[in-house]
This record gives structure tokens, sequence and C-alpha cells, in this order.
């Protein structure tokens, strides 16, 4: 579904990815980790139109995306939560979700109710202030807002960033929804053991450079990937 | 004991607590004294209710270009210094069009197109009042709008939508020059004359109904344009799709982008409606104070942002309350001190903020 081929990008003159590739199938649940800097987040934003193009292609569902801008890449049927500041604090929690589906011209009732489905607590709190809600509960709303156009590919930027430890396991379970629900997932995760653990792929990225890929499992269980970049 | 105890409580609270409270204490004391003036006859009722209603119309008008002003700084990221200018662009196409249309079989097309630039007629020959000539006030309110907002889209496709990731310093100093360059264009047309160019607003008397012995048209007619204005915007921003994506874009840019939201359409609505709102203040002050003058808006610009410090620079409901409390501050402190001194109170006001609660009465970077 999503395919990236020896892609080069970055910000401005500086480039950050060299020639990296990877490839996410229909409904797949796929993994990016690697070390700080290791420019994963990077890949993400230039799936999604956000950094500057250097070389190589991105095509998602036969259709070369790359140097679009993110209002179009949306249409094609991609989500994007980002790491930081992903919610509209000063709006409802409703309105973020109608946010998500504003390129429609009405909000679509039943991609609501199925937001709503998966997150019940979203449904309740639908017109408290999203910047007055915990930080669980916002990256709810982030994803909620990302899933309002049924995606069919959803991009994650560390979605464990910022929260508390005893909620982390919460967040990758609601990934797990998403995924379980047919939404192709690729995820850039810090918490490389248990996205690992979560994900039928993983990617490890060194230095802006494709370095391991296998499944999950596989990875986690590598001598040489453990001790690199799992910590033993 | 107890001294030790308030002490302790005094001490604990933040500069900014203890600024709320000597503010509150001070705005307290000259409500008492107010009251006191009033029970010792020093003070006649009427002269406090006519202080209120000039402070109400002063502040509705401040507060309209207080809007547009914080609604481009709150989604284009910048303080625009030529908003003034958009007041003043907004007086003369607004009054350019009332004399146009009031003026037919009056005086020629000349003088009227230029709004009297050569002395030779006068708003008294042409009756311009709103009984009157009412197509022509009215003629000429919409018009201020409209002209307004065609010169604010042409400033920002020329000018601020090259500089658009630029950042607000290189777009506040490109503002300036902006500022200076539309001042001097309206000169080069106009002249430098201030003219008088409507009439003294017919009266309405009827102590039964009204609170003072007689009310001035113009300000009512103001005053009703600006609330109708006023709740206008208020129901856009809170329940139309355009609203919404405009208080999105304001609370953070970059999601803005990455959900879908078209952000150049939002930016265009946006001088659309600030530029309209602006225009139309421009148009309103001028009816009331029924002199016009390239240098209208400019001298305005101060006590605009004063207004929209106050709020909270980037809330919208805040520079409307900051157009208010400055309108009915700047009136109601001719109790105590005269004359032009009470700018002085309104600017100093501004300062404690500035120093003391940055982020505005209302907090921060917040349009709704």
């Amino acid at each position: 579904m999503l395919r990236v081929e020896g892609l080069d990008a970055g910000y401005g003159d500086l480039q950050v990815l060299y020639d990296v590739d990877l490839e996410v199938g229909n409904g797949e649940y796929v993994t990016v980790v690697g070390p700080n800097g290791a420019g994963k987040s990077t890949v993400m934003k230039s799936v999604f139109g956000l950094t500057t193009h250097m070389g190589g292609t991105v095509e998602f569902q036969g259709v070369e995306i790359s140097g679009r801008r993110p209002e179009e890449i949306i249409t094609h049927g991609i989500g994007y939560v980002p790491q930081n500041d992903n919610v509209f604090s000063s709006l409802t929690v409703r309105e973020n979700l109608e946010m998500g589906a504003y390129i429609l011209d009405e909000v679509p009732q039943d991609a609501l109710e199925a937001v709503f489905d998966r997150f019940p607590i979203l449904e309740e709190r639908q017109d408290q202030k999203a910047g007055s809600m915990s930080g669980g509960q916002q990256q709810m709303v982030a994803m909620g807002r990302a899933l309002m156009l049924d995606p069919d590919l959803l991009l994650l930027d560390e979605p464990s960033a910022g929260l508390a430890p005893d909620l982390v396991e919460d967040m990758f379970d609601r990934v797990d929804v998403v995924n379980e629900a047919g939404t192709a997932v690729l995820m850039v995760e810090q918490n490389a053991k248990e996205a690992l653990r979560r994900c039928d792929r993983g990617y490890v990225l060194v230095q802006g450079r494709n370095r391991y890929e296998d499944d999950g499992e596989t990875l986690l269980a590598d001598e040489q990937v453990r001790r690199d970049f799992l910590g033993g | 004991m107890e001294i030790e105890a308030v002490r302790g409580r005094v001490s604990g609270l933040s500069w900014e607590q203890r600024f709320g409270l000597l503010l509150v204490a001070g705005v307290v004391v000259m409500i008492l004294d107010v009251i006191r003036r009033l029970a010792v006859g020093e003070l006649a009722f009427t002269t406090l209710s006519t202080f209120l209603w000039r402070g109400l119309v002063d502040g509705l008008l401040i507060g309209l270009a207080a809007v547009g002003l914080s609604m481009t700084y709150s989604i284009l990221r910048f303080a625009n210094f030529s908003h003034g200018d958009l007041v003043t662009t907004g007086a003369f196409t607004g009054w350019t069009t009332a004399w146009v249309i009031g003026g037919v079989g009056v005086t020629d097309i000349g003088t009227r197109l230029l709004i009297n630039a050569d002395g030779s007629s006068s708003a008294r020959e042409l009756d311009l009042q709103i009984f009157a000539e009412p197509l022509a006030i009215v003629g000429g309110l919409i018009v201020a709008a409209i002209g307004t907002i065609l010169i604010a889209l042409a400033i920002d496709r020329l000018v601020y939508r090259r500089m658009r990731t630029a950042g607000g310093i290189p777009l506040l100093i490109a503002s300036v020059g902006v500022a200076l360059a539309l001042r001097y264009v309206i000169v080069f047309f106009y002249g430098e004359r201030t003219r008088g160019v409507v009439r003294s607003s017919p009266r309405l008397e009827h102590p039964a109904i009204f609170w003072t012995e007689s009310i001035v048209v113009h300000q009512f007619v103001l005053v009703v344009s600006a609330v109708i204005l006023i709740v206008g915007l208020h129901l856009l921003l809170q329940y139309t799709k355009l609203g919404k994506a405009m208080r999105a874009m304001a609370d953070n840019r970059d999601l803005a982008l990455v959900t879908g939201i078209p952000t150049e359409r939002v930016i265009l609505a946006t001088w659309v409606i600030g530029a309209g709102l602006t225009g139309v203040a421009g148009y309103l002050i001028v009816l009331e104070q029924e002199t016009l003058n390239f240098n209208t808006g400019w001298f305005l610009l101060l006590l605009i942002f004063a207004a929209v410090i106050l709020g909270g620079i980037g809330s919208i409901y805040g520079a409307i309350t900051g157009g208010l409390i400055i309108g009915v501050a700047d009136n109601l402190m001719l109790v105590w001190i005269s004359g032009d001194l009470t700018r002085v109170a309104a600017f100093l006001l501004m300062i404690l903020i500035l120093i003391f609660r940055p982020q505005g009465l209302f907090g921060g970077v917040e349009t709704a």
C-alpha cells in the first residue's frame, strides 16, 4: 500500500534521510525504531509532505505522493498524528474531531460514531475543551481526529511521548484497536521493545539509513539489535 | 499574631496576584468615590450617565477595530502596524461613497469624489445626516467594509503573502512600511486637510425612555451596528465550520495544516472579516466625531493596541472587552482628572498590564 524507495529528504539544505526504503502492506502494523536523531520522525513527515523532498519515491496505493502538500495527501487516505501539540486545546473535543473532517462538506456522522465507539470517553467529554484533558485522553482526541476521514493508513509519531508510564500500555492497546479495525499503522516509537512486540514488522533506522528490517519478534530476539538498540 | 498571619499570606502571593488585588482595590475605591460624589451632589447623575454612554460608544468603536487586529495577530502571527491605516481606509472609502450618493445635485462629482478636498462645499450644504440622507450613510457603511476588505486583500497578496513564513518581526516591520505607504496614498488623493464630513447628529428627546435627556441618533446607530457585528462575529466563530477552523488555526497553525484545513483560505477569510470590521469601525468613528483626517486611524492605533493587550493578545472576546474597558475608563476618568490626561490613565493601565500580566486580563492566544 505504502512504498517508500530510495528516499532522500530533510529540512531546507539539511539532509536527514539517505536512501531509505520502507513498505507498509494493507492493514499492516509497522513500527520504526532507532536511536535519537536517527530520522524516525522525519520518515513519517516525509510521507506526509512536511519535509523537503530530495530524491526517491513515495508511492501510496500506486500514486506518487512525494512533493504534495499535506491537505492533498489527506485526501488519498493517510492520517497523521504529530508527536507534540496534537490537539487544538482551546476547541472542544467534538470540534477537534470535526476539524479532522474539514475537507468534507459535512461532518461524517458514521465516522464520528465510530470514533466514539472506539474511545467512549470522548463521547462523554465531547463538550470539554481538549486542552483541559489528561495526556492520555488528548492522545485519544488526536487519534480520533486523524480517524475522522477513515484513513487506510494512520501515521503515529511517538504516541507514548509525554505519557505517564502506566498509561503507555493503554496507548499501545488503543493502537491495537485501531489496527484490528483494519487501518494500517505506521508508528515511530522510542519505546522500542513494546513497539516491536506489538507490531507485525519493524525497521531499525540509524543515522538516517535503514539498518535492519524484519518481523517485530525476530528483531526483538536478534542479539545485535538487542545489544545496540534495546539496551541488552 | 494576626498581623503575622496576614503578612504570611501576602508574601505568599505572586506579583501578578498582588497587582490584581491592587487593581481591584483601586476600582472599588473609585466606585465608592463615584457613589459619594453622587450622594453629596458633586456629580450629577446625568453627567455620570453621559460619561458611561460615551465610554460605551468609544469602547465599542475601539473594540470593533481591535477585533480585526486581534484576528490578524492570532491567525497570521504578527502585530499589524498598518491596522490604524486600514481604519483610515474604511473612513475614506465609506465617506467618499456617502458624499457621492448624498451630494447628487448639490455639488460636482470631483468635489464629492475627493470628499470636499477643494473646500467648495460642506456637510451642511449636503445635509449629510442619518435622517436626511439615510441611503448615503448606509451605503457608505457598506462600501467602507468592502473597500477596506479589497485593499487589505491586495496588500496581503502583494506583501504579506510572500512573507508568510518569515516570522513576526519581519512582518511587523513590513507592516510599518505598508502603514506609511497607505497613509500617503490617501494624502496623495485627498490631501492633508482635516474636514468636517458629517452634519451634527439629530437628537431624539424622550425622557421617559432614555436615561439621558436626549439621545444622539448617530451614536445610537453606531452602537446598534457595532453590537450586531460583534454578535454576528461571535455566532460565526462558535457555530460555523469556518469559524471553528479560524479558532483551530489561531490555536495551532501547524496542526491545522496537517489536519487538512486549507490555511490560505482561512487566512483569506480572516482578512475579509478583520478588515471588514476595521473599515466599518473607521467609518463609524467619523460618524461620531464628524471630522476626517488622514491620521484618524493612526492616532487610534495605540488605543487599539492597548485594548488588544488588555484583553490578551489574540483573544477576540478579550479585544472587545479591552476596548470597552479603555473606552469607559477614558471617559469615566473625567470625574477625577481633566481632558487629555485621561489618555495617560488608559496607557498607564496598559503598561501595568504589560508588566504584571502580559498574557492580558483574559489569558493567552485564544480566539474564543
